[in-house]
């Protein structure tokens, strides 16, 4: 297999190039101004170590794939054009009202919980740029008052006069009748045809998202609207770029549902996080193909820690209604939590406890932590990690940040002294400890409340920081198996060599399994079954449209099911893609029992409330050649590591400090074990082997920590 | 004969013990029991508390601890939010908490209804004062205890809370405990609120403390009384179970941490989170300027009449303590559903503590040690145990705006601020409670999410936000009405509109609040209810010079189906309440406007009401807002041209919306002129305004001017209305007669003289 799978983030461009059985992985700055260059710089790094031209490599690639954060930092940084919306009448506050509760969507708690602060996020659709339009359909598509099509050339007119570069039309229940949606669009058509110089594009909310809630549906609308110029030019360039230099097959792009597709089959909303679910993607695979059971992926960098969950099984787990930046929307994307904690995460005395607290304030990458000597002087996770030892002050980030020991025991002197009775090294081990018990319970609550034991899982751990805390975060959650993946400088690159065509398509249906009022169970299979088939058309037709060849399509049939009223919906894949008697309904309510059970209590399940599908969903699919890889530790016992010296480290828990072996990262050739405490320095990252743990060596550059004492089975 | 009510010599103590042991043994019933629901502070340390504080344990560890429970918590609180049946569960209407064994509530979960942090513990003493050593009840492990009826503690008898012990090695270390606002409670109208509830035994379900869950197992028996008791016995059977199961999780995490921890640290950073919380309180107040700061604070209707009712509230801050002065508050009355209990209505301050104030302080009892609450008992604040609750909010939102006013008043003058000067937060539930038969052919009663709709007060430094959150309950939910559609036959034709001109004025503008127009379709049985007050007199104020929240009525057209004109004059519909009703376009149809208490009415199919969320308070003098601001929101049609001209003196293009700087500047000065030319010296202003009472015409109630000993009231007898005065221990009980059997009388008076007449 030869591929090529890139991730351009924004700061590194990765680069991960399979050739044969030769797998190289490349990095460059991202020019933001021309994305190619990044990309060239990368792909040219990795041609040089396998030594062959970039245009023979682009000929001879099954595929180039791209992740990119570049919708999400458009939206941070608010590129993009004035979007207008059009809205059914008596809705117009919709939009701004956002639920209420939008304020704080995308916050910390502490910023959540504090009304009197509270403030809205500037408006990606502004009131004035907000008009509607004469109509009303009702709950099960019938239409109670007509378009008024007068109403419709009004607002155009008042839209298209007051600036609006790109529009959404977002009207009431348009998911069970789309054709005022529809209508609005053929008038404007006839108003503004597309052939007209300066036009402008019109995007229906229906066709972005198939679920019911206007709110999140108007947004979904809303930020593919508003990010579709800025991500379809980019990826255009791109496009170009490998057209320019000698490769002929479709570009790829991940989508955030845990699939790809061709850049003219992709929502720029898909494309949103779909680097760090590419990560997730990686880790499932790795997870497969190594037997590594359950896991949890984290990635640890200096402002953010992120958190993926890959169960065991094949079992999905999505956010119908994730938040992106500060907007809540409807897009079925791979489970992913970002806490506000890593390495720059700002240390403080909390007065109230007389203890530790750790962020939300983050000292960024500027001036970043008060050892990075750059105007910092608030005392960071970092900060803490170099005062312990564990940071080598002359050869962090490969030496290109030089760090000043004086400067951060200065910051944790300045900012505790005054109120803990203890040496500023002793304070450093409390802020570690907390750092890595804040991380610990993020990761426990997302797994306790899906029902899962954390102890029963594999920690994955990637990221700038990850090596250096993950045995101290696996330890808070009885976790004895840390694996620092192969390639994981570039593990979402990895993860987008490894991804699928998928498209997905769903839509919101009333289907009662079990009426709880008749006590009669859901047979109208045949209307069932073509909602089904309408949707595995529309996957079919995708995947076709992108050349893949109808038979090699699959198809996974998801339903969201739900006790009675509640809120929660479960996903459940069901067995067949079609129900033809009563024991298929009992079989998907075996399922959906089986799930819940789990994942809130035994004896929990409240069948008796009846039983709903809100969502059809169908995955279509077409599968692909993925990269093999294996991270298994050699046979045989290992050998010592040789270590390059000593320092002295000191580690919560432990009074005094210890002297710890230091190695270069000629320790992390297979074979080789670091018993800890051990640090191993790379130009890349550090990883710290704390008391109690080893870390050897596998296949494809595999590090494992493994817990020593007391070690799982 | 009976018995003597003369005080009698003492007795001698064997003599008191047998008295006593008879009148224990001889209790009819274990009611409320007065010397735990006036007790808002925390217990004292008990032995082992204080043996295990004075160990010498690490600060640090017991903080660890500390957020492990909360993160337990927390993790109860998202169960019972994605599986919570009650649409008041899906907003966000809930909590989960850990109590010590003597039961101070030590922490609740870090989202929800903030409100339960002060109220949560009474049901939990009463539990440890009566069941646990009675030998017919007893606290096991595996025991559940179910409760809503505030007499007992919590807020409204919505509530229903599920309570269970925790037991380590055999020894009770813990309570913990979940809480949903279910709605519907078998009440007197559907919803669980009912505003026109005459009497205690028309709030609905009265659940004191009583155990409901044995060996982790719900009774059925139990559970089906209880499901016969309300109109959603679904509802009742899946959060039962919800909230058990959240709770059964936060038991398993609290074990488990003990486990880890030790039962010293658990027991000990319990505790000490407590006093810490305390301490921290304590600080902050005693950097306050010293002093007593008064508000007036009024509510317009007992929500079946108009009416006015006073809520005067002083604070006194003296050193480490606050005291909180609600004496001259309007009586209690014995018929009608605003009344709050004392607990209910310390939610108020505590709300406005935690809330507004010290924002980021832990969620828990301990943060009202050092607040001090003086009350006239038998007052709307602090009403006997017999008067009714059904819709108790009423008072308990007057208990929050009073402190809330006076607290951004305190922090403006105090260099250490914990959050924004701000004013009044809109403090009314302007929705609709529903009740009915669904497209579906379900039974169902509940209230729909807009009450969470309230404007938010204006910043010393930018406009209050637009119905944002209620002042209750950060990020609670408006929802999507595309799903509430699927579940009921309400349907709003104007759903999310900002009400033109709905905005406290000032320098900076409250948050504003939407229009809402509801009609219902598809359903054989379909009625309405709503629960405010605040459509005659404004429910909150400015502050620093802005303008208080307008008013806000109750609009219904009836006797039409909208529908039908949907389909056959499409024009004849306009989404708009102003113009709907000015220009009354539906032939034969009824148009009228009411107050906000309506009882529950049912309503055919496509009879439309319509209602409006209220603003947030205004800050500031309206001369000193931006231009710039006033014609954003003239551009967004947020005000009326008239508003920007007569309110806030701005001169511009009606076209362009261009300001003139200088014709504008010249306005407000010309104004600022006028306003000294009307002003006249206070002693003039006072000998012209002040009247020993209040009008005779005025059903009015609470004290008049400053002296809040003396409580003013219109009390009803056979005779009719008369005006009486006295402290509030001799004003009679108030009932007052139902509305319709005084628009009866007066029909038949009518009658009668046409009769006589004729």
């Amino acid at each position: 297999m030869k591929r090529i799978s890139v991730d351009i983030g924004g700061t590194f461009t990765d680069c991960f190039c399979v050739w044969g059985d030769d797998y190289v992985q490349a990095k460059a700055l991202t020019t933001h101004h021309n994305l190619a260059q990044g990309f060239n710089e990368a792909l040219d790094q990795a041609c040089s170590t396998l030594a062959v031209q970039r245009a023979d490599v682009l000929a001879q690639v099954d595929s180039v794939r791209y992740a990119t954060t570049l919708g999400t930092n458009a939206l941070i940084e608010r590129k993009g054009p004035q979007v207008g919306a059009i809205v059914s009448a008596g809705f117009e506050a919709t939009i701004p009202l956002s639920r209420g509760r939008g304020y704080g969507e995308g916050l910390d708690e502490v910023a959540k919980n504090d009304l009197s602060g509270a403030i809205r996020p500037d408006p990606l659709v502004p009131q004035r740029l907000i008009r509607s339009v004469r109509e009303r359909v009702d709950y099960g598509g019938t239409t109670l008052l007509e378009l008024d099509e007068d109403d419709v050339r009004r607002v155009l007119r008042e839209l298209v006069d007051a600036g609006a570069e790109a529009l959404v039309v977002c009207l009431i229940n348009a998911v069970e009748n789309p054709a005022h949606e529809l209508r609005v669009q053929e008038i404007f058509l006839e108003e503004y045809p597309a052939h007209q110089l300066g036009a402008i594009p019109m995007l229906l909310s229906h066709q972005l998202s198939g679920r019911k809630g206007e709110y999140v549906r108007s947004t979904s609308t809303i930020v593919d609207a508003f990010l579709h110029a800025t991500m379809y030019h980019a990826l255009s360039e791109l496009e170009q770029n490998l057209r320019d230099n000698g490769y002929t097959q479709p570009m790829l792009v991940i989508h955030n549902s845990g699939g790809m597709a061709q850049l003219n089959s992709t929502d720029a909303l898909q494309t949103i996080h779909s680097g760090p679910v590419a990560g997730i993607q990686a880790s499932e695979h790795l997870a497969e193909e190594a037997g590594l059971g359950s896991v949890i992926a984290t990635d640890m960098g200096g402002t953010s820690f992120d958190i993926g969950l890959v169960a065991a099984g094949g079992v999905k787990h999505y956010d119908f209604l994730p938040t992106i930046e500060r907007w809540l929307v409807s897009v079925p994307m791979i489970h992913l939590v970002t806490l506000g904690a890593g390495g720059g995460s700002i240390a403080k005395y909390d007065r109230l406890h007389q203890s530790v607290a750790i962020g939300p304030e983050s000292a960024g990458s500027d001036p970043g932590p008060a050892g990075y000597d750059r105007g910092g002087m608030a005392p960071t996770v970092t900060d803490a990690d170099l005062l312990l030892g564990y940071l080598d002050p002359e050869q962090y980030a490969g030496g290109r940040i030089p760090l000043n020991v004086k400067r951060a025991e200065f910051a944790i002197d300045e900012a505790f002294m005054d109120h803990i009775d203890l040496e500023p090294v002793d304070v450093a081990k409390l802020i570690k400890a907390e750092a890595d018990e804040q991380m610990a319970n993020g990761i426990a609550k997302e797994l306790r409340t899906r029902g899962y034991l954390p102890e029963e899982f594999t920690m994955l751990a990637y990221g700038g920081n990850g090596p250096l805390h993950c045995c101290g975060i696996a330890g808070h959650l009885g976790i004895g198996r840390v694996l620092a993946p192969p390639y994981s400088s570039v593990f979402s690159a990895l993860g987008a060599g490894n991804m699928p065509q998928l498209h997905i398509h769903e839509r919101s249906v009333p289907v009662i399994l079990y009426d709880a009022t008749s006590r009669a169970l859901f047979d109208r299979f045949d209307g069932f079954n073509e909602i089904v088939a309408a949707l595995e058309t529309k996957g079919r037709a995708d995947l076709e449209r992108q050349g893949m060849a109808a038979d090699a399509v699959r198809h996974r049939l998801e339903l969201d099911m739900r006790y009675g009223n509640q809120l929660v919906t479960t996903a459940v894949v069901a067995k067949d893609t079609r129900l033809r008697e009563v024991s298929d309904v009992l079989d998907l309510i075996e399922l959906f029992a089986d799930d819940f059970g789990r994942r809130f209590g035994s004896g929990s399940e409240s069948p008796e409330a009846g039983i709903r599908i809100t969502t059809i969903r169908v995955a279509s699919y077409v599968e692909g050649e993925t990269v093999e890889f294996d991270a298994s530790l050699p046979a045989g016992e290992p050998e010592p590591a040789t270590p390059v010296g000593e320092r002295s480290c000191s580690f919560p828990g432990l009074d005094g400090a210890v002297a710890t072996p230091v190695y270069d990262e000629t320790a992390l050739a297979p074979g080789l074990v670091v018993a800890g405490p051990g640090v191993v320095t790379t130009p890349t990252t550090t990883y710290l082997v704390e008391p109690g743990w080893r870390l050897q060596t596998g296949a494809h550059g595999a590090i494992w920590f493994l817990k020593t004492e007391g070690e799982p089975s | 004969m009976t018995p003597s009510a003369a005080v009698s010599a003492p007795l001698s103590a064997d003599d008191q013990a047998r008295v006593d042991k008879f009148l224990a043994e001889t209790t009819l019933f274990l009611g409320p029991d007065p010397e735990i629901m006036r007790d808002h502070g925390m217990q004292a340390r008990t032995a082992e508390e204080e043996r295990l504080l004075s160990s010498g344990l690490d600060a640090y560890e017991l903080d660890r601890v500390r957020k492990r429970i909360v993160a337990g918590l927390d993790e109860a609180f998202e169960m019972m939010e994605q599986t919570g049946a009650a649409p008041g569960a899906k907003w966000g209407d809930l909590t989960s908490a850990v109590y010590t064994a003597s039961g101070d509530l030590a922490h609740i979960s870090t989202g929800g209804v903030l409100a339960f942090a002060s109220v949560l513990h009474y049901p939990v003493r009463f539990i440890n004062k009566y069941w646990l050593k009675e030998p017919t009840v007893g606290v096991h492990d595996g025991d559940a205890f179910i409760h809503n009826d505030a007499r007992y503690g919590n807020i409204h008898n919505t509530d229903q809370s599920m309570i269970l012990p925790v037991f380590h090695d055999g020894e009770l270390i813990a309570y913990v405990a979940t809480v949903v606002h279910e709605g519907e409670n078998g009440a007197k109208e559907p919803g669980g609120m009912p505003s026109s509830s005459e009497s205690a035994f028309d709030d609905g379900l009265r659940m004191s403390p009583f155990k409901c869950v044995e060996n982790n197992e719900i009774r059925r028996d139990l559970l089906t009384f209880l499901q016969n008791s309300t109109r959603e016995p679904k509802l009742q059977y899946q959060d039962m179970k919800v909230k058990l199961y959240a709770a059964l999780r936060i038991k398993e995490r609290v074990l488990a941490l003990v486990e880890e921890v030790g039962r010293d640290n658990f027991i000990a950073s319990l505790r000490k989170s407590l006093e810490d919380v305390e301490a921290e309180a304590r600080r902050r107040i005693s950097e306050l300027p010293d002093g007593t700061y008064r508000v007036n604070f009024f509510s317009d209707s007992t929500l079946r009449e108009n009416v006015l009712l006073k809520y005067p509230c002083a604070i006194t801050v003296s050193g480490d303590r606050l005291v909180i002065d609600w004496r001259g508050t309007a009586p209690q009355f014995l018929n009608r559903a605003f009344n709050a209990t004392l607990g209910a209505a310390k939610c108020g301050p505590s709300q406005a503590l935690l809330g507004f104030f010290w924002p980021d302080l832990p969620r828990g009892i301990s943060v009202m040690n050092p607040v001090e609450v003086v009350t006239d008992p038998g007052s709307a604040l602090d009403p006997g145990f017999d008067a009714p609750l059904g819709q108790s909010l009423q008072g308990s939102f007057m208990g929050f705006s009073g402190p809330q006013s006076l607290l951004a008043k305190l922090q403006y003058s105090c260099p250490e601020k914990h959050s924004s000067v701000m004013a009044p937060w809109f403090n009314e539930i302007n929705t609709f409670l529903y009740g009915g038969l669904t497209q579906h052919g379900e039974l169902v009663g509940n209230v729909c999410a807009d009450l969470n709709g309230m404007g938010g007060g204006a910043r010393a430094y930018r406009d209050g936000e637009a119905s944002m959150a209620p002042f209750f309950a950060a990020m609670a939910d408006i929802g999507e009405q595309e799903l509430i559609e699927d579940e009921v036959p309400l349907m709003q034709l104007v759903s999310k509109k900002i009400k033109r001109d709905n905005q406290a004025f000032g320098k900076f503008r409250g948050g504003m609040g939407y229009e809402m127009a509801v009609s219902h379709r598809g359903s054989q049985l379909w009625g309405y209810a709503t629960v405010s007050h605040g459509s005659k007199f404004p429910s909150v104020m400015g502050v620093m010079g802005g303008y208080g929240c307008c008013t806000y009525p109750l609009a219904k057209i009836k006797g039409v189906n909208v529908f039908d004109y949907l389909d056959d004059d499409p024009s004849s519909w306009d989404f708009d309440f102003e113009r709907l009703m000015n220009e009354q376009r539906f032939t034969g149809a009824r148009y009228s406007t009411h107050h906000m208490g309506m009882g529950y009415e049912l309503a055919d199919e496509g009879e439309v009401y319509l209602i409006s969320q209220g603003s947030g308070g205004g800050y500031g003098d309206v001369l000193e807002r931006d231009p710039e601001l006033v014609m954003a929101d003239l551009e967004a049609d947020y005000i009326s041209p008239a508003t920007a001209r007569e309110i806030y003196f701005l001169a511009f293009d009606e076209e362009t919306l261009a300001v003139d700087a200088e014709a504008t500047e010249a306005a407000r000065a010309a104004e600022r002129e006028a306003r000294k030319l009307r002003g006249v010296p206070y002693a003039d202003f006072v000998a012209r305004w002040n009247t020993p009472e209040p009008p005779e015409h005025l059903p009015y109630y609470g004290s008049w001017g400053d002296d809040n000993a003396v409580i003013h009231a219109t009390a009803w007898s056979t005779q009719g209305p008369a005006r009486v005065k006295g402290p509030m221990a001799e004003i009679p009980p108030i009932y007052l007669p139902d509305p319709k059997d005084l628009a009866i009388a007066v029909l038949q008076a009518r009658v009668a003289e046409l009769e006589g007449s004729a």
